[in-house]
C-alpha cells in the first residue's frame, strides 16, 4: 500500500489514509465527550485505578518509542559517526511526533488540561512527575529546533537552515541530557509505590533499568521505522547501517539482564520468579520476549543482514519491552482488595480499559502516523540518504 | 482555648459499632454528597460460627502522615502540611494528574470522574476539619461519634491513651498502635482487636515511603550538570581528533601522491 494524498483534481485518498482519518475523527469526538462529561464518561478509570491504559500506552510507551531521536543525534553529532547521518532526520521526526502525541494524550487524561502550563510556574522539587513534565516540554522545544532545518530546506530557506545548523551542538547536548533524565525518571515515577508495585519490578534502580531498556527500544524503533517507510515510500533500505545498530542491541540487552538479575538476587526476590502466579508469567514473558529472544535473533549475522530478520527482531523486542512498560505502570501495580463494603466511589476495583479509552489512543497514534507520512512527502526527511552513501563509500 | 501542637485522631476499632454517623456528619459539615464522602467505613464481615459471631469495622479517611507521600508526589505543590498536622489540598493549583492517588499508600485521595471541564474535576480528601479545629471544635466525625470510637487531641496524649488501653486490656487489643511508626508516623492512630491487615491497612515500614523517590530526585541536578559537561568534553575531543586525523591524511596525500596506488 502506498501513502498518496492528491488534493487535485479531486480529493483522492488511499485506504490507509481514510482509516487513519476516521480514527482521528472518532478520537476527537470522544475527547469532546470527555471534556463535557468528565473522564469517567469515556473511560473505566476509577479511584482504584487512577492511572492505567492511557498512562501505560500514551506516556510510558509513547516516550520510550521516541528515544531513537536522542540516540541518533548523539551518535552523529557528538561521536561524529557521520555514516549514520541518513538515520538522524527520520528519528528526530519520529521523536518530535512521538512527544507531540504524548502531550496531546495528556491533554485528554489530565483533569485540568488548561492548567498543564502550571508545571512551569508551580514547582514542587520533590516530585518526579514535575521533572518529567519540565524535561518533556523542554525536549519538545529542542526537537523542534533540531527538525527546523528540514522544514526550512523544504521551504527553500537555505540561509535559516544553515544558521540553525551552525548552532546545533548545544541543543544536541541539551537534548541528550534531557532525554537521559526523563527516560530514566519514568522509572522513578514508580519509586513512590513500594507497597503497591510487585517486588519483581520495584527496585531503587528502576531509573537505570528504564534508561538501558529505552536505548534498546530506540534502536529497534529506528529499524522498524526505516523498514516500514522503505516499504511505503519505495526507497532504499540502509541495511548496512541498521545491521550496525542491530549488532549493539544484544550487548545492551545483556547488560540489562545482568543488572536486573543481580538486583533480584541481592534483594532476595528471585523466589517470586515462579511463585507469583500471573505476576511471574508477566515478568518471564517480558524478559523472554523483550531481551532473551532478541539477543539470540540479533546475534545471528544472517538475520541481521536481511530486511525481514531486522524487522522481526525489532518487532519482538518492542513487544517485550512495551509489555515491560505496561507491567510497571499498570499490570503489576497492586490495588487494595475491597473489604466487604465500600462507598460507591471506591467500588470499581476491577479494571479493563473501555473501548472509547482505547480509541482515543488509537486516534492520537493515527495522527502521528499521518503526520509522519505528510512530513516525508513534503519535506526532505530522507534527503541526506545520497550524501550519506557518498561519505561511506 | 488551648491549641494542639500536633492534632491527631485516635480510632478504636473495638468501640466502633458501624453506625456511620461519622459519614453523615462529615457530609453535612463539609457539604460533600454522601456518595463522595471524605470518610468511609469498611468491615471485614462476619467471622466465626453462631453463637460466637464476631465482626470488625474500620473508619477510613486521610491518615495525615507526618511525611505525606501525596505532598511529595504532587508536581505543582497543590498539597501542603500545616505545622499542627493537617495535610491540606489546594484545588486552585491542581492540574488533575492523579499522581497523588498513586502515591498514597492508603488510597485516600479521590477524584471527580463525573465532572467535565466546566464543572471542574478535583481531588478531594479529609482536611482534618481545619475550619473547626481552628475555632477550638473537634472534627465533625469525632464530635458525632456516639461510642467515642473516634477521639481527637494532641498526638502524644492520644498515643499515651492508646498504650494505656492496650495495657488495661491486653487480651482485647493487638499490641500495636497503627500509625505510631507506619510511614514515619501518622496523625490518625488506630487500635484494633483484629490484625490490622484484616482491616485493610497496608503493612508499612517506619521509613517514609517517599524517601527513596526523593533521594533519587536529589541526584537530578548534579547528574544533569555532570552529564552535560562530559558530553561537551567528548564532543570537543572527538571533533579535535577527527580534525587532526583529516589534516594528517591530507598532508600524507599531498606529500606522497603515490601512496594511494601503492595501497
Amino acid at each position: 500500500m502506498k501513502l498518496q494524498i492528491t488534493l487535485h483534481p479531486r480529493l483522492h485518498l488511499k485506504p490507509l489514509v481514510v482509516i487513519l482519518l476516521s480514527l482521528m475523527g472518532i478520537a476527537f469526538v470522544i475527547a469532546m465527550l470527555r471534556y463535557a462529561n468528565g473522564i469517567g464518561a469515556v473511560s473505566n478509570l476509577s479511584n482504584s485505578y487512577p492511572w492505567a491504559f492511557w498512562i501505560s500506552f500514551d506516556l510510558f510507551t509513547g516516550v520510550a518509542i521516541s528515544s531513537g531521536a536522542f540516540l541518533m543525534a548523539a551518535v552523529v553529532y557528538i561521536f561524529e559517526l557521520k555514516e549514520f547521518r541518513p538515520l538522524v532526520r527520520p528519528s528526530v521526526l519520529t521523536g518530535f511526533l512521538g512527544y507531540m502525541m504524548v502531550v496531546i494524550a495528556l491533554l485528554v487524561d489530565l483533569g485540568h488540561p488548561e492548567r498543564i502550563w502550571y508545571m512551569m510556574i508551580h514547582w514542587n522539587h520533590t516530585s518526579v512527575l514535575l521533572e518529567i513534565g519540565i524535561c518533556v516540554m523542554s525536549y519538545l522545544a529542542v526537537l523542534a529546533i533540531e527538525f527546523a532545518p528540514v522544514v526550512f530546506e523544504g521551504l527553500k530557506w537555505q540561509k535559516f537552515a544553515h544558521f540553525i545548523h551552525r548552532f546545533i551542538m548545544p541543543f544536541v547536548i541539551l537534548g541528550v541530557v534531557l532525554s537521559t533524565l526523563h527516560q530514566s525518571s519514568l522509572g522513578s515515577l514508580l519509586l513512590i509505590q513500594p507497597t503497591k508495585l510487585y517486588p519483581l519490578w520495584w527496585t531503587p534502580i528502576l531509573p537505570i533499568l528504564f534508561f538501558i531498556s529505552a536505548v534498546t527500544i530506540g534502536l529497534s524503533m529506528i529499524i522498524l521505522e526505516s523498514s516500514l517507510s522503505s516499504r511505503y515510500f519505495h526507497r532504499g533500505l540502509e541495511i548496512h547501517l541498521l545491521e550496525k545498530l542491530a549488532r549493539v542491541i544484544p550487548v545492551v540487552l545483556a547488560i540489562y539482564l545482568v543488572i536486573k538479575f543481580s538486583q533480584l538476587t541481592i534483594a532476595g526476590d528471585l523466589k517470586y520468579l515462579f511463585t507469583g502466579g500471573l505476576m511471574s508469567v508477566l515478568f518471564l514473558a517480558e524478559i523472554l520476549i523483550g531481551a532473551v529472544i532478541p539477543i539470540f535473533l540479533f546475534s545471528i549475522k544472517r538475520i541481521r543482514q536481511s530486511a525481514k530478520g531486522l524487522l522481526l527482531g525489532a518487532v519482538v523486542l518492542l513487544l517485550g519491552m512495551i509489555l515491560n512498560r505496561f507491567n510497571v505502570s499498570w499490570f503489576a501495580v497492586q490495588h487494595p482488595d475491597p473489604l466487604s463494603y465500600m462507598p460507591a466511589f471506591m467500588s470499581n476495583v476491577h479494571y479493563l480499559p473501555s473501548l472509547p479509552e482505547v480509541l482515543v489512543s488509537m486516534g492520537i497514534f493515527s495522527a502521528g502516523i499521518l503526520a509522519f507520512g505528510l512530513a516525508v512527502k513534503y519535506l526532505p526527511v530522507f534527503e541526506h540518504e545520497e550524501e550519506g552513501r557518498k561519505t561511506t563509500s | 482555648m488551648k491549641k494542639n501542637t500536633h492534632n491527631a485522631f485516635l480510632f478504636d476499632a473495638f468501640r466502633c459499632i458501624d453506625c456511620r454517623a461519622c459519614m453523615v456528619a462529615c457530609s453535612v459539615e463539609n457539604k460533600i454528597p454522601m456518595d463522595k464522602t471524605r470518610i468511609w467505613v469498611a468491615g471485614v464481615g462476619l467471622k466465626g460460627e453462631f453463637p460466637s459471631l464476631e465482626r470488625a469495622s474500620m473508619v477510613y479517611h486521610c491518615m495525615h502522615c507526618n511525611a505525606p507521600d501525596c505532598l511529595s508526589a504532587c508536581p505543582v505543590g497543590a498539597y501542603s502540611q500545616r505545622p499542627d498536622g493537617p495535610v491540606v489540598y489546594d484545588p486552585k493549583k491542581c492540574i488533575g494528574c492523579r499522581y497523588c492517588m498513586n502515591a498514597c499508600p492508603f488510597g485516600v485521595p479521590h477524584f471527580d470522574y463525573d465532572k467535565g471541564l466546566i464543572d471542574g474535576a478535583f481531588i478531594d480528601k479529609c482536611t482534618l476539619c481545619t475550619q473547626r479545629i481552628d475555632i477550638g471544635l473537634e472534627p465533625a466525625c469525632v464530635a458525632t461519634c456516639p461510642t467515642d470510637a473516634l477521639t481527637f487531641g494532641e498526638r502524644s496524649d492520644l498515643l499515651k491513651q492508646a498504650h494505656g488501653r492496650i495495657q488495661a486490656h491486653p487480651d482485647r487489643y493487638v499490641d500495636h498502635v497503627y500509625g505510631e511508626t507506619e510511614n514515619g508516623g501518622t496523625s490518625y492512630l488506630i487500635l484494633s482487636q483484629v490484625p490490622f491487615g484484616e482491616l485493610g491497612l497496608p503493612a508499612l515500614p517506619s521509613r517514609p515511603v517517599k524517601e527513596v523517590s526523593e533521594e533519587v530526585m536529589g541526584f537530578t541536578i548534579p547528574f544533569a550538570l555532570g552529564l552535560g559537561t562530559v558530553l561537551t568534553a567528548v564532543a570537543a575531543g572527538v571533533h579535535l581528533y577527527n580534525q587532526k586525523k583529516e589534516a594528517d591524511t591530507l598532508k600524507l596525500e599531498t606529500s606522497e601522491p603515490q601512496t594511494e596506488e601503492t595501497i
